[in-house]
């Protein structure tokens, strides 16, 4: 929590000029926003339904083509 | 697409408008306002510079993920910005488990004093008292004292962070202060 004193020693309670320009930076802000917001797609192993979809489409052009060659 | 320039230009109304569709459209809004909320942040904490900058980028990171939300009723944008930094201050304190120094200047000191109908000639001693007497109310009030004395803002705008009426700001700020004022003189 805070407690508050008395300035005795006269410390400037604003920041200045310089620390401001310091601390202020949009892009870094907008980087780490896109890092947060922004996932990365699911690897296949990871997605059960699209697995399954591309190995009966697997199946069916293996299919297709046994059948084709006989 | 629009230039950085003509959308600085354009009302905050619009800017807002940009900004819900795409992000990068919100630094003009963080170049408008991250002086003024960087310096409440950096007050709040007595000066620590990285953490003020640490918490105020927190605070514009939650504005941005949170801008399709706001809705304009006639407030300002600073307070629903100055209304995410008081929470994302709060809590830090809460988190954190050491205690937070925060000097207040001798003048401020004395402009509550006035404001709270003690005398206005105050010794150090006094000051110090009356300081020991801000560190023993609870939250909401020391929120209250602190929003108008020491970050000094107009009760227009404490109002319109807390989202109540100009006359409701002044009457709960003059309801603490009459109380420190009572107490201090049956104390004297």
């Amino acid at each position: 929590m805070r407690k508050f004193i008395l300035n005795k020693d006269k410390k400037e309670s604003n920041p200045t000029p310089e620390q401001i320009k310091r601390q202020k930076d949009f892009s870094r802000l907008h980087h780490d926003y896109e890092k947060l917001t922004k996932r990365g797609k699911k690897p296949l192993y990871q997605d059960p339904k699209l697995f399954m979809l591309l190995l009966i489409i697997g199946i069916l052009l293996l299919l297709v083509f046994l059948e084709n060659k006989e | 697409m629009l230039r950085k320039k003509n959308i600085q230009s354009l009302p905050e109304s619009e800017v807002i408008a940009l900004a819900k569709k795409q992000s990068r459209y919100f630094g003009v809004l963080y170049d408008r306002y991250f002086d003024q909320i960087f310096r409440f942040v950096f007050k709040k904490l007595g000066g620590q510079e990285d953490l003020a900058g640490d918490i105020t980028q927190q605070a514009f990171m939650k504005a941005m993920a949170n801008i399709e939300k706001y809705e304009d009723r006639g407030l300002p944008f600073s307070s629903w910005l100055y209304r995410i930094a008081q929470n994302e201050v709060l809590m830090y304190f809460r988190k954190a488990k050491k205690n937070f120094v925060v000097a207040i200047d001798e003048n401020k000191v004395i402009d509550l004093a006035g404001e709270a109908n003690i005398s206005c000639s105050m010794s150090m001693d006094d000051q110090e008292k009356l300081i020991e007497m801000l560190n023993k109310l609870n939250e909401d009030q020391v929120e209250l004292i602190e929003l108008r004395f020491f970050q000094e803002l107009s009760f227009k705008e404490i109002a319109d962070i807390y989202n109540i009426t100009e006359a409701n700001a002044k009457m709960r700020t003059y309801r603490i202060l009459e109380r420190i004022g009572k107490t201090w003189n049956k104390e004297k």
